[in-house]
């Protein structure tokens, strides 16, 4: 009898880790892999909203290389890439190193430097729409100090800056949080040992900080580079539909967005134009993943 | 047997290749035969309209049930914001309603796709009820047929600020009319106020070129034409406006939400609207209320723009005698009457804007605005052209956003608008 029991659990073991898994594989199926595959396919084809599409082979990525808002969305979300990343990889470190310390009341600037990341992002950008307007709180102060009105919302590079900036901003106690939890592991002794040798608290950060959260440093590299690469939110609000003034502050997202939806909207294309950005996000990532093999090595 | 993982991944896009090819999409429509017994279930979908009437269409679905025995209507509405993207994916799912409140740009690409039925053939017999030019309100450049049933009209008012007018020296009770009439004012503004009080806060649309007397479209609707010289002209105005900051800075990036803020911050002097937003300024702009001017749609052609409103019978559906009938319904004379009455909006059909209630004044900024409206509808033009897309929009504004930058002429930016255009005029198929 015990020898039949056991034989059964035998035979019904290969099947109860997919059972398991099975609720995960299917979402994730669902609503990861088939949506990546049908934008793979679609990327090759005509395919319009209402209107099935022919298979056209490299047509949509030979049209890419001839589209100037192509370039102009490839240039804005590489320099979104660049003007973000460091910020979002050196500021959170410094903040979690402030509020790692326990002094009174530091409880409220963890939460206060947490909110941004948990507030609606629509909310977020209406606010710093109204700040940064030609008539907003920003352009008041400016003018009260007798400087002149500046047009956050209506140049083209300063509307980057600030989508940015809005970025950077809400980025930082995510971020933060990943740096904190990093420190934690960061053994007080080498601190210690620093200081008896006589170490100031810059050179023992360089020194002992620095390379302790240097893996961790290169997973928010990875995630920050990845997300800014694919920014839509910050810049759509700020810029608005369009994509800023003559458009020049379209993002690849907001290409894709733009081009791909709508009942005229051109699936193929717009398919084309997100394998581009898969491709670069996965290129972005093997990047920082070498540059930080190495340094290790 | 072993199968490599690049055979395996070939293998599949080989697979999913030709099935993702046919997956959704119009399958060249249904019957346009809409006869027989008037029964079943039907829904019908408005847009952006629950949240104000529901009363009213909770009533006209009752109205409806009681007097066709056997039909039973769900109503669905649809938030303004994404509306066109909710009608392509319900299109593309083939999950559409049987019944759809747009406008003529969305009916295009569903009739296109065989999803709207062809009322000329379907409907025939209601077309003596509705104005001439409502009723081909719903024609496609390139097809034969009228593709939804008219049902509000509007025109909205253009307000203005009458203490910006005159501290600027202009004459608060003589507003422009014309496109020449606010330049000069725009230009007499801009100067007065040293640049701080912009006239307009948008950039020209194709409407705006439309009431400038520009040809949008050649006669056959294959191709657009608002590059010529009086295109080239109104664009020369805006930048000069532009650069006086006649126009406001922000206007590259406006949207109405944003115009609208500006209007009532009394950083821009006019903007358009309409009588609901008179409420909206009462609440929040108390001072700007007091001194609110009303005037009709700046227009060099003597005629107005004119929004049409729409009800299309999708030709799928399988209450096809149902979803005609409810769509007449909703839009027959008596009650596009009992909406109007509720909200500024303009019945379609013949002989409603002769009713006294669009004719006569009591007094009052509402019914002020309601007449002269009315008046002008009569004479309006719908100047949005059916096939000009989100796409289309995007690629003009980009253009003349170029233009008053100075980053190329006038002339430049309106060639490689329409050269976009009819390159996604040509892809619309």
């Amino acid at each position: 009898m015990a020898v039949s029991g056991i034989s059964r659990v035998r035979r019904q073991l290969p099947t109860s880790p997919w059972l398991f898994a099975a609720p995960g594989l299917l979402v994730t199926g669902a609503f990861v892999l088939y949506p990546f595959v049908s934008t793979l396919v679609n990327a090759f084809t005509d395919r319009r909203t209402l209107i099935p599409g022919q298979f056209v082979g490299l047509a949509n990525f030979r049209e890419l290389l001839q589209d100037d808002m192509f370039w102009t969305g490839l240039r804005n979300s590489t320099l979104y890439v660049l003007g973000v990343v460091p910020p979002l990889v050196v500021l959170p470190l410094l903040l979690a190193l402030l509020v790692q310390k326990n002094i009174p009341g530091i409880t409220f600037f963890r939460s206060a430097f947490y909110t941004p990341v948990v507030a609606s992002i629509v909310v977020v950008g209406l606010i710093w729409v109204w700040l940064l307007d030609d008539r907003g709180l920003v352009n008041s102060l400016l003018e009260t100090v007798g400087a002149g009105r500046v047009g956050f919302l209506s140049d083209q590079w300063l509307l980057l800056l600030s989508a940015m900036a809005v970025t950077v901003w809400k980025g930082l106690g995510y971020y933060m949080i990943i740096y904190l939890a990093a420190l934690g592991n960061v053994p007080r002794e080498l601190h210690e040992a620093a200081a008896v040798d006589g170490a100031g608290a810059v050179r023992r950060f360089l020194t002992v900080t620095v390379p302790a959260v240097r893996s961790t440093m290169v997973l928010v590299g990875a995630l920050s580079s990845v997300a800014a690469f694919k920014v839509f939110s910050e810049v759509y609000l700020l810029a608005g539909p369009s994509g800023g003034p003559a458009g020049e502050d379209t993002t690849l997202v907001m290409l894709v967005q733009r081009t791909g939806t709508g009942l005229t909207g051109r699936v193929g294309y717009a398919s084309a134009i997100s394998v581009v950005v898969f491709v670069v996000t996965v290129a972005l990532m093997l990047l920082v993943l070498r540059a930080d093999r190495k340094e290790e090595s | 047997m072993r199968i490599s993982r690049r055979a395996f991944a070939a293998a599949a896009v080989a697979v999913l290749l030709p099935l993702s090819a046919c997956g959704s999409g119009g399958d060249g429509g249904g019957s346009s035969d809409a006869s027989g017994k008037v029964e079943g279930d039907i829904t019908f979908q408005t847009w952006n309209l629950r949240a104000n009437f529901k009363p009213y269409f909770e009533g006209l679905i009752a109205e409806f049930e009681k007097k066709y025995p056997g039909t039973e209507v769900k109503w669905v509405d649809q938030p303004a914001e994404g509306y066109a993207d909710k009608i392509s994916a319900d299109a593309a799912g083939g999950t559409l309603p049987d019944v759809v409140n747009v406008s003529p740009d969305l009916v295009a690409p569903l009739a296109k796709a065989g999803l709207a039925l062809d009322l000329d053939k379907a409907a025939p017999q209601y077309k003596k009820e509705y104005l001439p030019g409502a009723w081909a309100g719903h024609r496609i450049p390139g097809m034969t047929g009228t593709y939804a049933f008219p049902w509000y009209l509007n025109t909205g008012p253009l307000f203005y600020n009458k203490t910006l007018f005159k501290e600027a020296g202009l004459d608060p009770e003589k507003p422009p009319k014309t496109y020449d009439d606010l330049f000069a004012d725009a230009l007499t503004m801009a100067g007065k106020s040293g640049g701080k009080v912009a006239t307009l806060a948008n950039v020209p649309t194709i409407e705006d070129f439309g009431r400038y007397g520009v040809p949008l479209m050649n006669e056959e609707g294959t191709a657009f034409t608002f590059n010529d010289a009086k295109g080239v002209e109104l664009l020369t105005k805006y930048k000069e406006l532009y650069d006086a900051k006649a126009l406001d800075p922000q206007a590259l990036t406006a949207t109405p939400e944003s115009s609208g803020k500006k209007f009532l911050t009394g950083a821009v002097a006019m903007n358009p609207g309409s009588a609901l937003d008179l409420g909206n300024f009462k609440k929040q702009a108390p001072s700007l209320y007091k001194n609110i001017g009303i005037t009709d749609q700046i227009t060099s052609t003597g005629h107005v723009n004119m929004y049409v409103m729409g009800v299309m019978v999708n030709s799928q559906s399988k209450r096809k005698p149902a979803a005609v009938a409810f769509a007449h319904f909703v839009t027959d004379a008596a009650h596009q009457m009992s909406f109007a009455k509720k909200v500024a909006i303009f019945p379609s059909t013949a002989g409603s804007l002769d009713d006294p209630y669009f004719t006569k004044e009591d007094g009052t900024d509402e019914t002020r605005v309601r007449v002269a409206a009315a008046k002008s509808l009569k004479t309006a033009v719908n100047y949005t052209p059916v096939l000009f897309s989100e796409q289309m929009k995007i690629a003009l504004r980009n253009e003349v956003a170029k233009a008053l930058q100075g980053k190329q002429s006038p002339e430049e930016a309106l060639d490689n608008a329409v050269k976009e255009c009819d390159r996604l005029l040509q892809q619309q198929g």
